[in-house]
């Protein structure tokens, strides 16, 4: 007789294994749903693989969706490696995005000095944005997760009222965003610019730099127990300080390559929900910057497929729900993976009376 | 195999038959026979890892069993919550206590327990813990907050919840292990109490003094097996040593030098001068110490927990900076900071393993390369190389011998006593000037005590000044040179261990100072 025993770790591959079997059970329920509601499954089944990753176009969008999703689900991940949530991920992407931006708007000259102008201009605002809630969490222990949260409404009316207000687009009158930026991050493929390949290597990078470094190694130490990074010795305000301002300067960095690499100007509501979908893509990373990728690439589809959908006159709703649905049944995979079959007892067992 | 006898006409409260438990790569029980019968106290002994905690986890349903079965005055069982066990009358008080910190003594009573009236008011929660607190004479306060409590009074309220839920057969996972000695006995005289109602318990201790004055059988694990069961007047401490190690166990004087061991030094490796320390509250929880410890002498400190030896300890390992005073390393100022200190050679075993020693979540490599990854081969030009801290780690799991099946899986899960050996090994490989040592013994079986204490006197021998601080006055009178006595923040003396005997020490424990040529300050040899 073989039983299940649930273990503290879950291996990666079962992770992986569950998750895939998650997905598949999404698609049949979702599926099983809309044949019931009447609709021709396989029709919407094949619009939507071809949309996403059955044709050029599809893929293009998705490398789009996910250059924000890898770099606002890396901001929340590296908070997460020491035990902090940034859920400003939404404000810092605003910000980031005003201050490339401003830049871009007001600072003419060649390309190869305005990008990296804005980029830093970018992470700068970024950082301020930060500033006061890591501030107060390091020094007063004032809980990162509301400060973070409650700046993202002000950053959300400050980016309004540029775009509407003093940026506000004087040539075409347009209402809700500013001037076009002549300076655009130079296009890869297609659409895709090189934002993409740059939010890769970013996460790829800070993956080594999490595993590799001695300073990761302090991060990791400081998020698992605080009170043996004390003992040790180990900078824990300095960590935490950094670790945040990152977390900043990587959600900004999304803001700044949507304004220059997609959008070209600045919008009100142009961060779309992406701050709020790191923290998303953060868990389903399981606190792994490698992981982040794949998950943004599972948050890109689903975001991507749900655009189809709603093309194919399905409610806006039912599109949240099925996401909904999705996440959850990952969640279920993830908590089935702790679960492994332990070997039964019979092999050395001696008699029980002797 | 002994299979015990039940006596005639009394069925067992409970009858445990081949209990088997595996985790991977670990068999913490195998094939386990063992009874408890009603009006009995059942000691249950065994090395650290020997499965105590994990059987008792399998009594009370917080994990399952994979082979065997369990019987309950007569029937067959199965728990597959604490609830359930609860339910059924066996209740379990464990070795890290589970109440709510926050909460009042009368709300953690009352938590979870389907008697607690509805929508009560504080001062009914109160009135009926009083009531409860008297019926089974385990005085509480039941206003006071847990987190304002000691371990001993945190204890009773754990103890009080179980019985209240009408518990008949009661475990205690190592419960002396944070009490002060009258603590312990009133703690004992209640059980008895409890004992004399023709209830059980079971009760996991390494103190084997305790377990020959409480117990009425005892049963021994090792390696996850029952060897057997005795009654307890027909064993001597001697005998269940040798029979739970499996070898004799020679008691040895710890003070005696090896032969070309460093002699003592003539100038102190770390010293103390009027060092005062206030906690957060501003009161004063070290007061005006003056103390030196010399390399390749053991110096013991004495006195109940909760005296200032926390503080004393963190300002020996740099972790507390005082608020007056000086801290010398090698006669020179002491640089800030635990990492320097670590730096410069001085070793530190904390009190609170879990809280601080160890990233409980974080696997067994990244554990033991806490106090080395600065330098290569782990560290060095802001690198972390895994492979040079994996081979640390499986370096330092050998010498402790602790068998660890997976170097990545979270140490939370080895065993306390094992924790504590890695701990201290790592502790010991850093410490080339001091090793400053808070109650290294505790939650560690006697082999692993006897393993310890050679260890520090090799190293004392090797000439590293050691810091050991107890509650165990045996242990300190065996291994020290000198043994400094801490009251109220105060080192009340330090005394050469030749001419120190406890009655002396124990006064001076009691804040009375009594002795002709004892300085307030400390005096030093
Ligand atoms: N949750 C767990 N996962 C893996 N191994 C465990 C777990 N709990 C206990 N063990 C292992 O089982 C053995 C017995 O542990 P335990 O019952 O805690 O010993 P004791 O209480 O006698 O010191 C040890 O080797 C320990 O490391
Ligand atoms: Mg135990």
């Amino acid at each position: 007789m073989t039983r299940f025993q649930r273990f503290p770790t879950a291996p990666a591959r079962l992770v992986l294994a569950w998750r895939a079997a998650a997905l598949v059970a999404a698609a049949l329920i979702v599926g099983g749903l809309l044949a019931l509601s009447g609709r021709d499954v396989f029709v919407l089944g094949e619009l939507v693989l071809r949309s996403t990753v059955g044709s050029r176009f599809g893929l293009e969008d998705l490398a789009l969706f996910m250059t924000p999703l890898v770099l606002t689900g890396a901001a929340v991940t590296v908070t997460s490696r020491i035990g902090l949530w940034n859920i400003g991920g939404e404000g810092q992407f605003y910000l980031g995005a005003i201050g490339a931006a401003g830049v871009g708007l007001y600072m003419p000259g060649p390309q190869i000095v305005v990008l990296p102008l804005m980029a830093l201009a970018a992470i700068a605002c970024g950082m301020a944005w930060i500033v006061v809630p890591t501030l107060a969490r390091a020094y007063a222990g004032v809980s990162e997760i509301i400060t973070t949260l409650l700046l993202n409404f002000v950053a959300g009316l400050l980016t309004y009222w540029l775009a509407t207000g003093p940026w506000r687009d004087r040539v075409t009158g347009a209402l809700a965003s500013s001037g076009r930026i002549s300076d655009a991050i130079p296009e890869l493929w297609g659409v895709v610019h090189w934002g993409f390949p740059l939010s890769l290597a970013i996460a790829a990078g800070l993956a080594a730099i999490m595993t590799w470094t001695s300073w990761g190694y302090e991060v990791r130490v400081s998020g698992a127990n605080p009170g043996a990074a004390r003992y040790a010795g180990m900078p824990m305000r300095g960590r935490v300080i950094a670790v945040m301002l990152l977390s900043g300067a990587l959600a900004a960095l999304a803001g700044m390559f949507e304004v220059a690499g997609t959008v070209h100007r600045l919008q009100g509501g142009m961060a779309d929900n992406f701050g709020y979908l790191g923290i998303v893509v953060a868990v389903l990373a399981r606190r792994s910057c490698l992981a982040v990728i794949p998950a943004a690439l599972l948050m890109a589809l689903i975001l991507d497929a749900g655009i189809v959908l709603q093309t194919q006159q399905l409610a806006a709703t039912a599109v949240l729900a099925i996401t909904g649905l999705v996440l959850l049944l990952i969640a279920i995979g993830d908590e089935l993976a702790h679960y492994r079959p332990v070997a039964p007892a019979s092999s050395t067992r001696s008699g029980a009376a002797a | 195999m002994e299979m015990p006898s039940a006596a005639p006409g009394t069925p067992p409260v409970l009858q445990l038959v081949g209990i088997c438990k595996y985790f991977p790569g670990v068999i913490a029980n195998e094939d386990v026979n063992l009874d408890v019968r009603p009006g009995e106290i059942l000691a249950l002994l065994g090395e650290n890892g020997a499965g105590k905690s994990t059987l008792m986890n399998v009594v009370t349903g917080i994990y399952q069993p994979d082979a065997g079965e369990m019987i309950l005055d007569g029937y067959g069982a199965e728990f597959a919550s604490p609830q359930e066990a609860i339910r059924a009358g066996v209740g379990m008080v464990h070795q890290h206590f589970k109440l709510v910190p926050a909460f009042t003594v009368a709300e953690n009573i009352h938590l979870g327990w389907s008697e607690t009236p509805r929508n009560a008011s504080p001062a009914v929660l109160e009135a009926r813990t009083r009531a409860l607190s008297e019926q089974f004479g385990f005085p509480v306060n039941p206003s006071a907050r847990v987190e304002d409590l000691s371990a001993g009074e945190q204890q009773r309220v754990e103890i009080l919840r179980v019985l209240a839920r009408r518990a008949r057969l009661l475990i205690l996972d190592e419960p002396t292990a944070v009490l002060t000695p009258a603590e312990a006995r009133d703690l004992f005289s209640a059980l008895r109490a409890f004992r004399a109602g023709g209830n059980a318990v079971i009760i996991i201790s390494h103190k084997l003094d305790e377990v020959m004055e409480i117990s009425d059988r005892v049963t021994i694990l090792r390696g996850g097996r029952n060897v057997g069961t005795w009654e307890t007047r027909e064993c001597s401490p001697r005998m269940l040593a040798a029979t739970m190690v499996g070898r004799e166990i020679v008691p040895q004087d710890m003070r005696a030098r090896s032969e070309g061991a460093a002699p003592r030094g003539v100038a102190p490796e770390l010293s103390l001068r009027g060092v005062s320390v206030r906690d957060e509250r501003g009161v004063e929880t070290l007061s005006d110490v003056t103390l030196d410890v010399f390399g390749g002498e053991i110096l013991g400190i004495a006195g109940v927990a909760g005296n200032g030896q926390r503080e004393l300890t963190e300002v020996l390992t740099g972790l507390l900076s005082p608020e007056r005073g000086e801290v010398l390393l090698g006669g020179q100022t002491a640089p800030p900071g635990a990492d320097a200190f670590a730096r410069s050679g001085v070793g530190h075993i904390p009190q609170d393993r879990l809280h601080s020693a160890l990233a409980p979540p974080l696997g067994t490599t990244d554990n033991m390369a806490l106090r080395e990854y600065r330098a290569p081969p782990i560290g060095g030009s802001g690198l972390f190389r895994a492979d040079a801290a994996l081979a640390l780690a499986r370096e330092i799991v050998g010498l402790a011998e602790v068998r660890i099946p997976d170097f990545g899986a979270p140490v939370r899960n080895l065993s306390g006593g094992n924790q504590q050996r890695l701990v201290a090994r790592r502790e010991m490989r850093i410490a080339s000037r001091v090793l400053v040592a808070a109650y290294p013994s505790r939650g560690l079986d006697i082999g692993a005590i006897a393993t310890m204490h050679r260890y520090f006197a090799e190293l004392r021998d090797k000439g590293v000044a050691i810091v050991l601080v107890s509650e165990d006055l045996e242990e300190l009178l065996n291994l020290s040179d000198r043994i400094g006595v801490m009251f109220h923040g105060r080192l009340m003396a330090t005394l050469d261990a030749e001419d120190a005997d406890i009655e002396r020490i124990g006064l001076l424990m009691g804040g009375r100072d009594v002795g002709e040529d004892v300085a307030s300050g400390g005096g030093v040899a």
